[in-house]
């Protein structure tokens, strides 16, 4: 499956799955900015919280 | 975040905001594949409180907070989201606001800007991580281009569109 058809894929599920994976998202983002993952892989030059707040 | 629409519905029916509807990026999932985000951004109509003409979005942190939910900065945890509350502070938005969508989450009826209303006020926002979800909609599309045309003209985007246009899509025919 090439990126543009599981991104097309992904889109078409209901919104409850979809809100299932953010909620996934979320628990990953905040357990990577408290494992300080993040902090690390940036050199500790920019600021962790800001890394891990995604758009 | 079924907890989180039951407990806003609930403040709803509680009268402590009239019509509601999700933005930002949990709106924009509704439309596109789902990509991370750390909030919800609802915008709701407050009441109007007494004789005074100044909206407070002090009764919704009140009643939340009596309801057991903990304030963090901007944000009021509900659940397990962190939940941005904001009244629509132009026309664009209390439009957004009126012709919302009404949709279901787990079997909880919320309401949802619809695409073009997403895309307007990510025009109008203007940031970096706006114009990355404008492409998401364009790539997909997740617009009626019709409608989207009216709501930028309606509320005097044409220009930041067509300079949205000219970055980021000069090679299409949109």
């Amino acid at each position: 499956m090439t990126r543009q058809e599981r991104r097309k894929r992904l889109a078409g599920l209901s919104f409850s799955e979809k809100v299932k994976i953010l909620e996934k998202l979320r628990r990953r983002s905040l357990a990577i900015a408290a494992s300080g993952l993040r902090r690390k892989s940036a050199g500790g030059v920019r600021n962790a919280d800001q890394d891990s707040r995604p758009a | 975040m079924k907890t989180t629409l039951e407990m806003i519905n609930r403040m709803q029916g509680d009268g402590v905001i009239g019509k509601y509807a999700i933005g930002g990026a949990v709106g924009a999932t509704f439309y596109l594949e789902p990509s991370a985000t750390v909030d919800v951004d609802i915008f709701a109509m407050l009441p109007k409180a007494g004789s005074s003409s100044l909206l407070s979005l002090a009764p919704i942190y009140e009643y939340l907070k009596a309801h057991g939910c903990d304030a963090d900065g901007e944000h009021v945890v509900i659940g397990e989201w962190p939940v941005q509350f904001m009244a629509p502070s132009d026309v664009l938005e209390r439009e957004a606001l009126a012709e919302a969508t009404e949709t279901e989450i787990e079997g909880v009826k919320t309401w949802v800007m619809t695409a073009e209303h997403l895309v307007a006020i990510a025009i109008r926002t203007g940031r970096p991580k706006d114009h990355a979800r404008i492409l998401q909609f364009l790539e997909q599309d997740a617009v009626d281009t019709e409608k989207l045309n009216r709501v930028l003209a309606g509320h005097g985007l044409i220009a930041k569109w067509q300079q949205f246009k000219k970055k980021y899509r000069a090679d299409t025919n949109d």
